[in-house]
């Protein structure tokens, strides 16, 4: 951030008045406005996309009714969620139930801070990307367990304890399967491991093909962080046919929106890390992007990591409207039983290529012995 | 649990997923899979004798109130009196369509055919009293007097008739002993109400 | 999976599930102690839609109860409606036209595809996958209209009528329902494929709440939640009614194949296969319908002789009893009607001890159980 003020303050003159504390905020501010905007134009966009793949996959139309094709739904829903009354439980706790929703929506927010979008187009670069990722996105249990709690309804305390058993459960695989990405890119920052994936024709270097190893680790992440974010079919905490809502039964209204926006960004937040990590992030394929002019070589960049990303996000719809929800005894045994030992048999498979190449993929070795 | 077991669950897991998802995805892609009938805009073909809202024909109804008798849910309220010319008068015909199950019962047993179901399916009020349908216009009571009118108006043809004629056969032979004055009174007009 | 309550000893909870549980069926209310997730006892609280039918049944005449009975099974009313005429024409000895008889199997046979396909749907549902539910109500929609095609509604059927059936099948309807078969078939391939064998869905159900045969039997389960726990036992071959004789098909019982028999998974493949079998006696008969009349000559006002009797035929759900006094007037003085889901609910307490609350929800499903048939 501060050398991007920096930046700014040299090229405008007028500029260097201010004081530059104050153009760093500003700065700063406008990317936090810039990536809420987009985050809820996701998790709006994305309520609308997963009810039309939901319509195209089971043979029917899905909503069709609100502006051309149906594409104004979400500003419906919107407008609905925001305009409905906002019930509090007589015997609720009142604080912990107002507060429930805000953990869980900045939990999933937070994120996107460190998600690299393009070139450059980091909300913020930190040296610790995929560290940060993990602890912000496992605050998230604090706001599911709040709002099982405070409700002071069985169902949702028992879906709050499902989350907190979940979440933690599988946070394990999920940062096993991470270490690989950030082993091969040398580096815990997403731009830099993003970078590290940019050889090869920009479509070879990615580390999904770096590896049987990381190969499976690209698998074992997919499934671990649905299920660390609750997507269907790991969605226990809010199974609507066992526990009719699970966490935020009681909630309604815009309370109960922003339990629903978190679900779409923590779905947002598991396909970029996902294109991050394994699918070679804003790495165009057969183009480099850093040889354009700044400004289109980070557009062009930025729109090759959407692509991706929503690509990842129409699988897991496809996933969740496929399968079947597993039981909550089961749902441990898979995360203890098989996801944690494969993700560490895998972590050392990949270490032991590491050394054994030196840190090349077969891509490179293929591409090397043909010159 | 062997190792060949851990890895064959893992295997199998990932085959039926994967089988699943295939099929899934068939449908996804492929829009002619798609079903919806868009209802207000389009609509299915109603077959023949489907049992819509019922609808009688009062001008051949005759009044038998078979259906009456034969509904299980006593949705059907017929009234009518006994004409001039000794034929039921329909006084008011309701169906409760609200109360109605469509069994289609009363439509099997209508001997002039007059009660029959429609193709209509549709409709929406804000009141129980909308949803019952009159298929006489008018009013009973105006219905009802009205018969009563014309019978004691025939009545009276009658009698005077019936007078006449005696006066004609009295004039004709004096010598035959006179008949009683009239006939008894035309009996008081029959009204059948069944509820 | 059992888990057993005295290994980790917490305060015990109650729980409502019920009777606005999107995974009960209807309004069915279960009482669930748990201890956390296991449960330590389930008692189900059944009435919630009890509607006097039998009271009805002792008001009404003979035809005019025929629509009731559609309200007996609301997803099997052609069962129901068949199994109320099959009992009025035993009690008085009345003979149905052949062809009507075929018409009768022909539509029961339908019905039951049609039942057993919300049964799948709506199990699936509850455990998670949508998808499948919809496909099921798809097909559905096709038997739906073929219903509406020979008698005009699409729900409440009242087609079979006392001594034969209200109307004869319309031009085109035997040729639809063929059509509909060749359609159909291949769907149950794609249901065992889309889910059936789905490693989750297999371990969600393997081993739950297993039945076996004698047990299954003392308690009085009927239909293929009794031929899940592997007992052979179908009154359409072992006490057969109508033209079933005639028919050749197989009767379907579980057998085990992922777990414990007379499991979830058993009742569950059960019902896909009578699916297949249905598929195979509606093509039988539509081969061997004979031509003639629909309706035997009974008299407008019927009043069977004094006497009494029981009929029970295969309903989707298990055996529908249908107990009959005739005291020699229109309405019958008194009637019984025994159904399986209600019979069911009886083992329902037994069997769910020590589940997990998911797993009440897969009973549930796997019984197949409707609330209309529980509280009539």
């Amino acid at each position: 951030m501060e050398s991007l003020a920096l930046s700014l303050v040299k090229s405008f003159p007028a500029l260097s008045a201010a004081p530059m504390w104050a153009v760093s905020l500003a700065l700063m501010v406008t990317a936090g406005v810039v990536v809420l905007v987009f985050a809820l134009t996701f998790e709006g966009v994305g309520s609308l996309v997963l009810r039309k793949v939901a319509g195209d996959i089971q043979a029917r139309i899905g909503p069709n009714r609100v502006g051309p094709n149906g594409i104004l739904q979400f500003l419906a829903d919107g407008v609905k969620l925001v305009l409905k009354e906002d019930l509090i439980p007589e015997k609720a706790d009142r604080f912990l139930f107002k507060l429930a929703p805000y953990l869980v929506f900045v939990g999933s927010f937070a994120a996107f801070v460190v998600v690299p979008f393009g070139v450059g187009l980091s909300p913020a670069d930190l040296n610790i990307g995929v560290y940060y990722v993990m602890a912000v996105t496992s605050l998230v249990v604090i706001g599911v367990m709040l709002a099982g709690w405070a409700s002071n309804n069985k169902w949702a305390l028992l879906g709050g304890m499902r989350a907190a058993a979940q979440i933690v459960s599988y946070e394990i695989p999920v940062g096993m399967a991470l270490i690989p990405a950030v082993l091969v890119a040398g580096s815990l920052s997403l731009q830099d491991i993003v970078r590290s994936q940019g050889g090869l024709l920009g479509l070879f270097g990615w580390n999904l093909f770096h590896n049987p190893f990381t190969f499976f680790s690209f698998i074992l992440y997919f499934t671990a962080a649905q299920a660390e974010t609750n997507q269907t079919p790991f969605d226990l905490p809010e199974a609507e046919s066992e526990l009719v809502s699970g966490y935020n039964v009681e909630y309604s209204g815009i309370r109960f929106g922003l339990f629903f926006l978190a679900e779409f960004g923590d779905m947002f937040i598991v396909a970029a890390l996902a294109t991050a990590c394994f699918l070679g992030g804003w790495n165009v394929p057969f183009f480099n992007a850093a040889l354009l002019p700044p400004l289109w070589g980070n557009l062009l960049s930025l729109g090759v990591f959407l692509a991706k990303a929503f690509l990842m996000v129409l699988v897991m719809m496809w996933v969740r409207w496929t399968l079947p929800r597993l039981r909550v005894d089961q749902l441990m045994r898979m995360s203890w039983k098989y996801l944690v030992p494969l993700t560490f048999v895998n972590l050392l498979g990949v270490s032991l290529w590491l050394l054994l190449f030196r840190g090349k993929g077969i891509p490179q070795m293929i591409a090397s012995v043909f010159g | 649990m062997g190792l060949k077991g851990y890895i064959h669950d893992i295997v199998e897991a990932v085959v039926t997923t994967a089988k699943g998802m295939r099929i899934t995805a068939r449908y996804g892609v492929d829009p002619k899979e798609e079903v919806t009938l868009q209802y207000p805009e389009e609509r299915w073909e109603i077959p023949q004798g489907y049992r819509g809202f019922l609808h009688n024909d009062i001008k051949a109804c005759t009044s038998c109130t078979m259906c009456v008798k034969v509904c299980p849910v006593d949705c059907i309220s017929l009234e009518a009196v006994r004409g001039a010319d000794k034929k039921m008068v329909l006084a008011s015909y309701d169906i409760d369509i609200g109360r109605c199950m469509y069994c289609g019962l009363c439509v099997e047993v209508c001997p002039p055919k007059s009660l029959k179901h429609t193709s209509g399916y549709e409709m929406a009020s804000v009141s129980r009293g909308e949803l019952v349908l009159h298929f006489v216009p008018e009013d009973a009571a105006e219905i009802k007097a009205r018969v009563a009118r014309q019978v004691a108006e025939a009545a009276a043809k009658a009698a005077e008739a019936a007078k006449a004629a005696e006066a004609a056969k009295a004039a004709e032979g004096s010598a035959e002993p006179p008949k009683p004055a009239a006939g008894p009174p035309e009996p008081p007009p029959a009204t059948e109400k069944k509820e | 999976m059992t888990i057993r309550p005295e290994a980790l000893p917490t305060q015990e909870m109650t729980i409502n599930m019920g009777p606005q549980h999107p995974s009960t069926h209807g309004v069915l209310r279960v009482i669930l102690t748990t201890d956390g997730e296991v449960v330590v006892r389930a008692v189900p609280d059944v009435g919630y839609l009890h509607r006097a039918l039998e009271k009805i049944g002792e008001r009404v005449t003979y035809a005019q109860f025929m629509p009731f009975t559609d309200r007996l099974d609301y997803l099997a009313a052609m069962n129901c409606n068949c199994a109320w005429a099959w009992a009025v024409e035993k009690l008085a000895k009345i003979e149905v036209p052949e062809r009507a008889e075929y018409l009768r199997v022909i539509v029961c046979e339908l019905n039951r595809i049609s039942s057993h396909l919300i049964a799948f749907g709506s199990f699936t549902a509850d455990m998670g996958a949508f998808t499948p539910f919809l496909y099921a109500i798809r097909e559905r929609e096709k038997v739906n209209d073929l219903f509406e095609m020979i008698c005009g509604n699409r729900l409440t059927y009242n087609y079979a009528r006392i001594g034969g059936v209200s109307g004869d099948a319309p031009p085109g309807f035997l040729e639809k329902t063929r059509e509909f078969l060749d359609y159909f078939e291949p769907k149950l391939d794609e249901y065992n494929n889309l889910i059936s064998y789905n490693k989750i869905f297999v371990h969600r159900l393997a081993n739950v709440a297993a039945i076996p045969g004698p047990e299954a039997v003392a308690y009085g389960l009927t239909g293929p939640n009794l031929r899940g726990s592997g007992v052979r036992f179908d009154l359409r071959k072992d006490e057969p009614y109508s033209v079933y004789p005639k028919l050749d098909f197989n009767v379907c019982v579980g057998t085990g194949e992922r777990g414990k028999l007379g499991d979830c998974f058993d009742r569950y493949m059960v019902r896909i296969n009578e699916m297949r079998e249905s598929v195979r006696i509606v093509r039988q008969a539509l081969e061997q319908i004979p031509e003639g009349p629909v309706l035997a000559k009974v008299p407008r006002v019927f009043k069977p002789p004094v006497g009494e009797v029981y009929f029970r035929s295969e309903c989707p759900r298990g055996e529908t009893g249908i107990y009959l006094i005739s005291d020699g007037s229109t309405n019958s003085s008194r009637l019984k009607i025994r159904t399986g889901s209600f019979v069911t609910m009886n083992i329902f307490e037994k069997v769910t001890r020590g589940l997990m609350i998911a797993d009440i929800v897969a009973v549930i499903g796997s019984f197949d159980i409707i609330l209309p048939e529980i509280d009539r």
